[in-house]
C-alpha cells in the first residue's frame, strides 16, 4: 500500500477511535488506535525505507488556505516515534489508567490520547503556516487535558496551568513567526526558502517559540511539574514525543529557512548548558518522575548540540562532520523516545504498586517487581549512554563530530567536555534512581507490599527495552533512516552507506554482549561451585541493620549538589537532636525550581505590580476621564505645534 | 594469523600483568617506610585463594550483586583491549574508539556502584556516591586530555592518537592524567586503599560486602584499571609509536614502571585529602588538561 492510503487509514482509524473512548467500547478503542498507529508507522517506514517523499497539494481549502501535506524523511522519522510510543502507551494505559480504577477520567483519557496522536501526526505532516498553527495549538490543548486527567489534586491543576501558560507563550511567538514569514513571502505555504536572506532574523523567534515546547534550559520551566504530575503513560508521551515536536520545529525550519551564521554556535552553547544543568537538577531530585523529567532537559540538550553542529557545518561547509552531527541528533530523538518512555513506564509501574514517587520511601522492590526492576535497569543503562545499548550509539555519533570539529571549529571541544561531565552525572543519577527504588530493603510499608504489574503494562516495556537493545546491537540498520532524513534536511548530504566505524561499533557491541554473558555465567558457576551462604549485610558491626539506616536519595546526591548550589539553591529544613534523650530529629531537603521561582515568578510579580499601579488610572471618575482626554488633546496639540507644519 | 597472535599477546598482557602493579606499589611503600613488606606477587596468591573461596552474601542482595563485578571487569577488560600496547594491537583500532573507551569505563562504574547499592548498607552507599560524584570531574579531565591528543594528531582513533609526541603540552597532560589516574584507581590522596575505617573510604567501601570469586574479580579489575591508566598515561606523553617497535615496547614498560613508582611514592609521602578538598584537586586536573588542549589549539598539529 502507498503512503497516502496508509496515512488516510491511520487518520480515519484514530479519528474513529476518539468516538469509541467510552468504557463499553474500550476494547474497540484500543484496536482502532493500534491499527491507526500501525498504519501511520507503515506509511512513515515506507517513506524512510523507499526514500520517496509524498506530497499532497491543493484540492481542498481550509480556512481559505489550500491544504498542503508533506511526508518527507524528516517528518517520517518523527511520525515513527509518535506511532510507536502512541501504541505502547495505549496498551499501557489500559491497565494503568483503567476504567475500574479511574471511572471518571479513563474514558476522557482515551479520547484525548487519540486526539493528541492525531494532532501530533498533523503537526509533522502539514506544510502550511496557518494549518501548522492550528494543529500545533490543538496538540498543545490535548496535552493539557491529558496532564490534568486527575484534576482533583491541586498540584496537578497547577502543573497543567503552568504547562498551558508556557505552551501559549510559545504559540504566541510562533504566531508572530509564521505571520512574519507569510508577510515576507506573500503566502502561508511552507517549503525550502533558503535564498531569502531577509528571513534570517526569524531564527530567534523560532528558537524561543519551539524551544519552549522542546524544554531546553532555561525554557524548561513547565516541564518538571507537568511530567511528574501527569499519569505515567502521559508522561511517557509528553517526554518521549511531545517535547520532540519542538525539536521537529527547530530541525524543520532550520533546514528550510536561511540561518544567521551565529545560529549553530547558539544551539551548541544552549545544548551543552542544557545538558549539564539539566542533569545536575535531575541528580538532585528525590521524586523519581521529576528526575526523569529533568533528564529530558539533558537529552534535549544533547540533541540541540547535534542540530547546532549541523548548522555550524553548513556555515563553514564541512559536510563530513555536519551529517554526523545531524544523524546523531536525529537518532537520539528516537533513542531518547524509546528509553525515556521505557523509564516512565517503569516508574509508573512503581507508582501503581506503591502509590509514591518519593525515592526515599521506596527500596528493595526488585524482589516483588523483578520485571519492572529489570526494565528500569535497561532504561537506566540506555539513558546513561552506556555501551552496548542505543543511547551510546547516538552519543557516540555526537562525540565523533565534536572530536572532528574541535580541530577546526575549536571551541566546540568545550561542548564535548561538558557532555562528558553530563554523562558522568547521568550515570550517577541513574545509579541513584535504580538503587533507591529497587535495591536494598523497603523503607516503608507500601514499598514492602508492592506487587508486579500485569501484562498490559509489562508488554510495552518489554517491547521498548527490545528496541533499546536492538538499536544498540545493530546501529547499521537504523543509519540509512537517519541518513535519508539528513539528506532531506540538507540536499547533497547524507550517505546511506553507514560509516565504517559505525559498522565496527555494532560488531564490537555484539562481541561485548557475548563477553558479558560469558563472564557473568562463569562467575555465577564458580560462586555456586564454591558454595554461597546468605547472611545479614555487614554494617560495621551493627547487629541488626534497619531500613532507615540506608543511604538516602538526597545524601547520595549531596556532593554534586554541593558543587552546584549556585544554581540549585537547595533548601533544607533541619531539626537537630537536642538534649540527653533527644525525642525527634529531622532533615528535609528540597530543590526548588530555580528558574521558575527566582526568575519567572519575580518577573510575574513585577508585571502584576506595574499593572496594579496602572489600574489606578481607571477608577470610574468621569470628571477625571474628561481631564485625560483634555490632557491628551493638549499633548497632541503641543506635539504638532513643536514639530511645525511639514 | 598475526592478528590472532596479536590478540593472544594483548590478552595475556592485560590478564597476567595487572596484579603485579599493586605488589610493586606496596613494595615501594614498604621500602619508603623502612619495612620489608609483603611479597611482590601477593595479589596473585590472594586472587588464586579468593577464586576458590565460598561466598557470603547479604540477604537483601539480588543476583545483580554477583553480576555487577562480572560486568565491571568485562567492561574494563574490553576498554583495555582498545588500547594498543606499543606496536601490538594498532591494527584493530577504529574511528571513535576513544569514546568507547571512556564509556566502557563508565559502564564499569555503573556496574560497581549498582552492586554496591545492592546490600542497602549506608557505608556502601557513601562509597558509591563518592565514586560516581568524583567521576564527574575525572571524566571531564579525561575527555579534555583525549581531545588534546585528537587535536594534535587530527585523528579520533587511539592507535594514531597515542603514538606521536603530544607537543609542548605534554607536561600539562602528564600532570593532569596522573591526577586522574590516582582518582580513578582510588589511590592516595583521593582514597586510602589501606584504611580500615569505612567512613573514609571510596572504592573499598563499595566492595565491603563482596567475598570469594566476585571479590577476586573486583580486585583483578581494579589492578587492570591501574595498568590501563598507566599505559594510557605513558602512551599519551611519550612518543611510543615514533621509535622502533622493541624500543617502543621497552619505553612503554619503563613508563608503566615509573608511573607505578610514582603512585607508590605519592602514597608514602602524602596523606589522604579531606573530602572537601578532593574536588579542588580534581578540578586542577581538569584545568591542566584544558590548558593542554589550549596549547594544542595554539600549537597546530604534529602529524605522525
Amino acid at each position: 500500500m502507498t503512503p497516502p492510503l496508509l496515512l488516510a487509514l491511520a487518520a480515519a482509524a484514530i479519528t474513529a477511535s476518539v468516538g469509541l473512548a467510552g468504557p463499553r467500547w474500550s476494547r474497540w478503542w484500543l484496536l482502532l488506535t493500534l491499527a491507526g498507529t500501525a498504519a501511520g508507522f507503515a506509511a512513515a517506514l515506507g517513506v524512510l525505507v523507499g526514500n520517496a517523499t509524498w506530497e499532497l497539494r491543493g484540492g481542498l481549502t481550509l480556512g481559505g488556505e489550500p491544504v498542503h501535506l508533506l511526508l518527507d524523511p524528516v517528518s517520517a522519522l518523527f511520525l515513527v516515534l509518535i506511532c510507536v510510543i502512541g501504541a505502547g502507551g495505549a496498551c499501557y494505559g489500559r491497565e494503568y489508567w483503567s476504567d475500574a480504577h479511574y471511572p471518571a477520567s479513563a474514558a476522557r483519557g482515551r479520547a484525548w490520547w487519540s486526539a493528541m496522536l492525531l494532532c501530533m501526526g498533523l503537526v509533522v505532516t502539514v506544510s502550511n503556516g496557518l494549518h501548522f498553527l492550528i494543529a500545533w495549538e490543538a496538540f498543545a490543548v490535548c496535552g493539557y487535558f491529558l496532564i490534568v486527567l486527575e484534576r482533583r489534586r491541586r498540584e496537578v491543576r497547577a502543573a497543567g496551568w503552568l504547562y498551558l501558560a508556557a505552551s501559549h507563550a510559545g504559540t504566541l511567538l510562533l504566531f508572530v513567526f509564521f505571520a512574519l514569514l507569510a508577510g515576507h513571502t506573500g503566502s502561508w505555504d511552507l517549503g525550502p526558502m533558503r535564498d531569502a536572506p531577509r528571513l534570517t532574523p526569524l531564527f530567534w523567534l523560532m528558537l524561543v517559540g519551539f524551544g519552549l515546547k522542546a524544554g531546553f534550559f532555561p525554557l524548561h520551566i513547565w516541564l518538571p511539574s507537568a511530567h511528574a504530575n501527569a499519569p505515567s503513560h502521559v508522561s511517557a508521551l509528553m517526554s518521549g514525543v511531545a517535547i520532540k515536536m519542538g525539536v521537529y520545529g527547530i530541525v524543520r525550519f532550520s533546514g528550510w529557512l536561511p540561518m544567521p551564521p551565529v545560529a549553530g554556535w547558539v544551539l551548541v552553547t544552549v545544548g551543552a548548558l542544557s545538558a549539564l544543568i539539566g542533569i545536575v537538577f535531575a541528580f538532585a531530585q528525590t521524586d523519581v518522575k521529576r528526575l526523569l523529567a529533568y533528564c529530558s532537559v539533558e537529552n534535549i540538550g544533547i540533541i540541540m548540540v547535534g542540530v547546532g553542529g549541523s548548522l555550524l557545518a553548513v556555515s563553514v561547509d564541512e559536510p563530513v562532520w555536519g551529517q554526523l552531527a545531524l544523524a546523531g541528533a536525529l537518532l537520539h530523538v528516537w533513542n531518547h523516545g524509546a528509553f525515556k518512555a521505557l523509564l516512565f513506564f517503569s516508574a509508573g509501574s512503581v507508582l501503581h504498586a506503591t502509590g509514591t514517587r518519593e525515592m526515599s520511601r521506596l527500596g528493595g522492590l526488585w524482589r516483588s517487581m523483578p520485571w519492572t526492576a529489570a526494565m528500569f535497569g535497561v532504561g537506566a543503562l540506555a539513558v546513561s549512554g552506556l555501551p552496548p545499548l542505543n543511547g551510546f550509539v547516538s552519543e557516540w555519533l555526537t562525540y565523533l563530530w565534536l572530536f572532528d570539529a574541535s580541530s577546526s571549529a575549536r571551541s566546540v571541544g568545550l561542548a564535548a567536555i561538558a557532555l562528558a561531565s553530563a554523562g558522568a552525572v547521568t550515570v550517577a543519577s541513574f545509579v541513584k534512581g535504580s538503587s533507591m527504588i529497587f535495591l536494598g530493603t523497603p523503607r516503608t510499608t507500601p514499598a514492602a507490599h508492592a506487587h508486579e504489574s500485569g501484562w498490559w503494562m509489562r508488554a510495552p516495556m518489554l517491547a521498548l527495552a527490545a528496541c533499546c537493545i536492538a538499536i544498540g546491537l545493530g546501529p547499521v540498520v537504523v543509519w540509512p533512516v537517519a541518513a535519508r532524513a539528513v539528506s532531506a534536511w540538507h540536499p547533497g548530504w547524507g550517505t546511506t552507506s553507514a560509516p565504517p566505524a559505525l559498522v565496527t561499533l555494532g560488531q564490537v557491541h555484539v562481541v561485548l554482549v557475548m563477553l558479558l554473558v560469558l563472564s557473568i555465567v562463569t562467575l555465577f558457576r564458580q560462586t555456586r561451585l564454591n558454595g554461597l551462604r546468605r547472611s545479614v549485610t555487614w554494617d560495621c558491626g551493627f547487629a541488626e541493620p534497619r531500613a532507615r539506616m540506608q543511604y538516602s536519595a538526597a545524601s547520595f546526591a549531596a556532593i554534586v549538589s554541593g558543587w552546584f548550589t549556585w544554581i540549585l539553591w537547595p533548601q533544607s529544613v533541619v531539626r537537630r537532636p537536642r538534649g540527653v534523650m533527644p525525642s525527634e530529629a529531622l532533615r528535609v531537603d528540597h530543590i526548588p525550581e530555580t528558574v521558575l521561582e527566582r526568575l519567572v515568578q519575580p518577573a510575574g510579580v513585577v508585571v502584576t505590580e506595574l499593572s496594579g499601579a496602572a489600574r489606578r488610572f481607571q477608577h470610574g471618575g468621569l470628571q477625571l476621564y474628561v481631564l485625560y482626554v483634555l490632557a491628551g488633546l493638549v499633548a497632541i496639540g503641543t506635539l504638532v505645534w513643536v514639530e511645525g507644519p511639514r | 594469523m598475526s592478528e590472532v597472535l596479536d590478540l593472544v599477546a594483548r590478552l595475556a598482557f592485560w590478564l597476567l600483568l595487572p596484579p603485579l602493579l599493586p605488589g610493586l606499589i606496596n613494595r615501594v611503600k614498604a621500602l619508603a617506610a623502612g619495612r620489608r613488606g609483603p611479597p611482590v606477587l601477593q595479589l596473585y596468591y590472594d586472587l588464586a585463594r579468593l577464586w576458590k573461596k565460598s561466598v557470603v552474601q547479604s540477604r537483601v542482595a539480588s543476583p545483580a550483586f554477583i553480576a555487577g563485578p562480572a560486568v565491571a571487569w568485562t567492561a574494563i577488560l574490553a576498554a583495555a583491549m582498545l588500547v594498543p600496547v606499543g606496536f601490538v594491537g594498532t591494527g584493530l583500532s577504529f574511528r571513535g574508539d576513544v569514546v568507547l573507551l571512556l564509556y566502557l569505563l563508565a559502564l564499569a562504574r555503573f556496574a560497581t556502584a549498582w552492586a554496591a547499592m545492592e546490600t542497602g548498607s549506608a557505608f556502601e552507599g557513601m562509597g558509591a556516591a563518592r565514586e560516581v560524584s568524583f567521576a564527574v570531574l575525572a571524566e571531564a579531565a579525561l575527555m579534555a586530555a583525549m581531545l588534546t591528543l585528537s587535536v594534535q594528531t587530527r585523528s579520533v582513533s587511539l592507535s594514531t592518537m597515542l603514538s606521536p609526541f603530544p607537543g609542548p603540552g605534554a607536561l600539562l597532560l602528564a600532570a593532569g592524567l596522573f591526577t586522574v589516574l590516582l582518582a580513578e584507581t582510588s589511590r592516595v590522596p583521593f582514597d586510602d586503599p589501606n584504611t580500615h575505617l569505612e567512613l573514609t573510604m571510596v572504592h573499598e567501601a563499595m566492595v565491603l560486602d563482596h567475598s570469594g570469586p566476585p571479590l577476586a574479580v573486583i580486585l583483578h579489575g581494579a589492578a587492570l584499571k591501574l595498568l590501563l591508566f598507566s599505559v594510557l598515561l605513558t602512551e599519551s606523553v611519550l612518543p611510543i609509536g615514533a621509535i622502533n617497535p622493541s624500543g617502543g615496547l621497552a619505553l612503554l614498560l619503563v613508563g608503566v614502571l615509573t608511573t607505578t613508582l610514582g603512585v607508590g611514592l605519592v602514597e608514602s609521602l602524602m596523606a589522604r585529602f579531606a573530602f572537601r578538598r578532593v574536588p579542588l584537586l580534581l578540578l586542577t586536573a581538569v584545568l591542566l588538561c584544558v590548558f593542554a588542549l589550549l596549547v594544542a589549539w595554539q600549537g597546530g598539529s604534529v602529524t605522525a
